[in-house]
């Protein structure tokens, strides 16, 4: 089972689509799809075997492209592919959603298969404890429900309880359903509707939501969600200086990966890295610049900057006040 | 410029790429010494061509650079995926690709010789036997076709069952939807919902290591290894020598990080009899061997010693088996009672105890103390003492609490 194939490459792809196509083909339609799905230099490969006959997947009539196989062309599963889905099946989270017929048939059809990796060959070994309840079955109904609602851009109107104990009721459009790895928790990004009509995005976690229902209200258009998270980040970016020692730099770089950043090399060893981010990372990042010591320095923004200060001052202030006890 | 080839045949030689790239993203023609300039422009024009949405452009003083602005909070696939989908292949794998699948699909189990027959009459394509055949085995071999014997023939046919339920199931299609983004071998998720013609429009990750992909072909490697209850001899990247270091172990379990991403492989290295775990963005290559002895028992010792583990490391730089660290709180009740559900929540198994009102202590044993300290300084702000049989965790926590105060010019020194 070779994972780097060509079976999987984006050439045998775009292929696909164009050999899939139920009419002829001209030149430019073909040039269309490949400057869609292709690389950014694929045009210049794929063309020429085409037009050449070295691919000889087309007949060529009066300027036009035949595919020469069925548009019902349907590739089977390789094997690993089907190892893959079977691993799944002992995925807990699973049951958000298959139903049980489902996995049934899956499992039938998967009957000779052995999984791709079983859960316990891996140990997650700083993943958090309180993880979401997957088989609870309001836990399930109320992810199923928002999965609908939010493929099919509809509103929902939930009945939550924040993490200060406070019941909230609201009406929102489900925008995408957020998963955390470190939490092993869901989160709704939802859109509200605010006073003056504008939208704003809240971040509801699924395990707090005491009642969802699905409305018959629905959203003419997607709302563009990354607009609005890119607005939220602040205009200052957070500030880094990382020296180089004790292989610092590789660490930062690493655990600030899934943050939009940029770095650039000061001197020798010296490296500055800004990271952009909002209002709702704020606590995280600051506890993981925290978690690195005198490898990071903050330098900026002046608000994060003071938030890291506060925080040792008040460490200072800890210490001065520990007397050692007997 | 005419010998530029978008597609690679070998995925290890461009990993190291994709990984400077991806983590580092300042690195400029001059900092890329191993290789030489040209290869540099050729891998370099190639990671373009391929992520080009995402590729940024710094100008510095040293020439431009590039990096991969990746954004997890704002996508739905990870786009080093792409970097999977770049093999090569020859100008018959293809076209015999498409005519020979077409061709079974159409139901029936065919000979090679009928096969090959079948794509001149049906398809005016000309082929060897020996290459339709050779193409049928390796098919067979991915499991695209299944092989068997009829009236002492050997025929090949295929089967779409499978794909033809799943493309009629939504529900699969949207499992597939979170697994590529949230799941071990996204890459394989990714690859059936294109398949598909299906795309994730509904789930994020939040703490996403795309990055961690370009480690997946060892990773198969491994379980394979662990499932045959074989040895395996792992080459290691190591910086400043000539050679890759190498290694041998029993693979017993892959330890992951949800914090960061990394991964490891935890084996028993027989050399030096102990556990082990080695990062798999540093093995280069893994190679399956000979069964090892008593794997079953391994396994079932690395589980007890498991609870000893804060991280990856069994073993400290003070020589003890075990370290206590304990660390006192001071937290405001009720309104910091989150400080609290964060140590049981966080705290791997250590004790968590009220000593009086509005001080808590947390206390654990593990085997390197040392691995703890990042956790412990996202409390800085809280901590009244920290005290560890370790004395050096000790000395290195408060060290660099001093070395911090003198960089944030809190301290009295500093202030002068």
């Amino acid at each position: 089972m070779d994972l780097f194939s060509e079976i999987y490459s984006c050439y045998y792809q775009v292929m696909r689509h164009l050999l899939c196509s139920p009419h002829a083909l001209s030149l430019s339609d073909i040039r269309r799809q490949i400057g869609a799905e292709g690389f950014e230099e694929s045009l210049l490969a794929i063309i020429p075997k085409i037009t050449e006959g070295t691919w000889n997947l087309f007949e060529r009539c009066d300027g036009l492209y035949y595919p020469r196989i069925s548009s019902g062309f349907l590739t089977p599963l390789t094997a690993l592919e089907r190892a893959y889905l079977k691993a799944l099946l002992a995925d807990p989270r699973i049951g958000l959603f298959l139903r049980q017929e489902q996995q049934n048939t899956l499992e039938e059809l998967l009957k000779d298969t052995a999984p791709l990796w079983r859960p316990e060959q891996f140990y997650d070994f700083d993943r958090f404890t309180d993880g979401d309840p997957y088989t609870d079955e309001t836990y399930r109904r109320h992810f199923q429900t928002m999965l609908f609602a939010q493929k099919h851009r509809r509103y929902v109107e939930i009945d939550y309880t924040s993490p200060k104990g406070k019941r909230l009721h609201h009406r929102y459009l489900p925008a995408r359903l957020e998963y955390s790895a470190k939490n092993d928790k869901f989160r709704l990004l939802a859109l509200k509707h605010t006073r003056d009509n504008r939208l704003r995005l809240e971040i509801l976690n699924l395990s707090r939501m005491q009642t969802v229902l699905l409305t018959d209200k629905t959203s003419a258009a997607p709302a563009d969600i990354n607009a609005m998270i890119r607005r939220s980040y602040y205009k200052e970016p957070l500030t880094l200086h990382i020296v180089n020692r004790r292989n610092a730099l590789e660490r930062a770089m690493l655990h600030f990966a899934n943050y939009e950043k940029n770095t650039r090399k000061l001197d020798e060893d010296t490296y500055e890295c800004r990271i952009y981010y909002n209002e709702s990372m704020e606590t995280e990042l600051v506890i993981e610049v925290l978690s690195f010591g005198p490898m990071l320095t903050v330098t900026g923004n002046a608000h994060f900057l003071e938030l890291i200060k506060d925080r040792l001052r008040r460490q200072m202030s800890l210490a001065a006040e520990a007397a050692p006890s007997g | 410029m005419s010998d530029f080839q978008e597609l690679v045949k070998s995925f290890p030689k461009i990993r190291e790429y994709v990984r400077d790239f991806f983590v580092y993203g300042f690195k400029t023609r001059q900092d890329f010494t191993e290789k030489s300039p040209r290869t540099y422009d050729n891998q370099r024009r190639r990671l373009e061509s391929w992520l080009m949405p995402f590729i940024r452009r710094d100008y510095v003083p040293e020439g431009s650079n590039i990096s991969l602005a990746i954004d997890s909070n704002l996508l739905d696939t990870n786009p080093l995926f792409q970097v999977w989908k770049t093999r090569s292949f020859t100008d018959n794998d293809i076209v015999l690709h498409f005519l020979i699948l077409d061709l079974l699909g159409q139901g029936g189990a065919l000979t090679a010789e009928e096969i090959t027959d079948g794509l001149l009459t049906s398809y005016e394509a000309l082929f060897d036997v020996q290459i339709v055949r050779r193409k049928c085995n390796a098919y067979t071999k991915e499991g695209l076709l299944e092989k068997r014997t009829s009236r002492k023939k050997v025929v090949y046919r295929l089967d779409t069952t499978l794909a033809r339920w799943i493309q009629g199931q939504e529900e699969i299609l949207d499992a597939l939807d979170f697994y590529q983004m949230a799941g071990c071998f996204g890459i394989v998720g990714n690859v059936l919902a294109q398949q598909m013609d299906h795309q994730n429009h509904t789930f994020r990750v939040k703490h996403s290591f795309f990055v961690h992909t370009l480690e997946d072909e060892i990773l198969l490697v491994l379980l394979e290894a662990m499932n045959r209850k074989s040895l395996v001899e792992l080459t290691l990247k190591s910086p400043g020598r000539d050679r890759p270091a190498t290694a041998v172990c029993v693979p017993l379990q892959i330890f992951a990080s949800t914090r960061s991403g990394r991964r490891f492989l935890c084996g028993y290295v027989t050399k030096s009899r102990r556990f082990t775990c080695f990062r798999l963005d540093s093995v280069k290559s893994v190679v399956i061997s000979e069964t090892a002895e008593d794997y079953d028992g391994l396994l079932s010792s690395l589980l007890k010693n498991r609870r000893y583990l804060w991280g990856v490391s069994f073993q400290n730089e003070e020589g003890h088996h075990l370290d206590t660290l304990v660390m006192t709180l001071k937290i405001q009740e009720p309104e910091e009672d989150f400080i609290v559900e964060r140590l049981v929540r966080e705290g791997r198994g250590g004790i968590v105890l009220r000593k009086a009102p509005g001080i808590w202590v947390y206390e654990i044993q593990v085997f390197d103390c040392q691995e703890l300290l990042p956790w412990i300084r996202t409390f800085t702000g809280r901590i009244l003492s920290l005290s560890c049989s370790a004395k050096s965790v000790e000395e290195c926590f408060y060290r660099d609490l001093s070395t911090m105060y003198h960089k944030y010019r809190l301290d009295r020194t500093s202030q002068q």
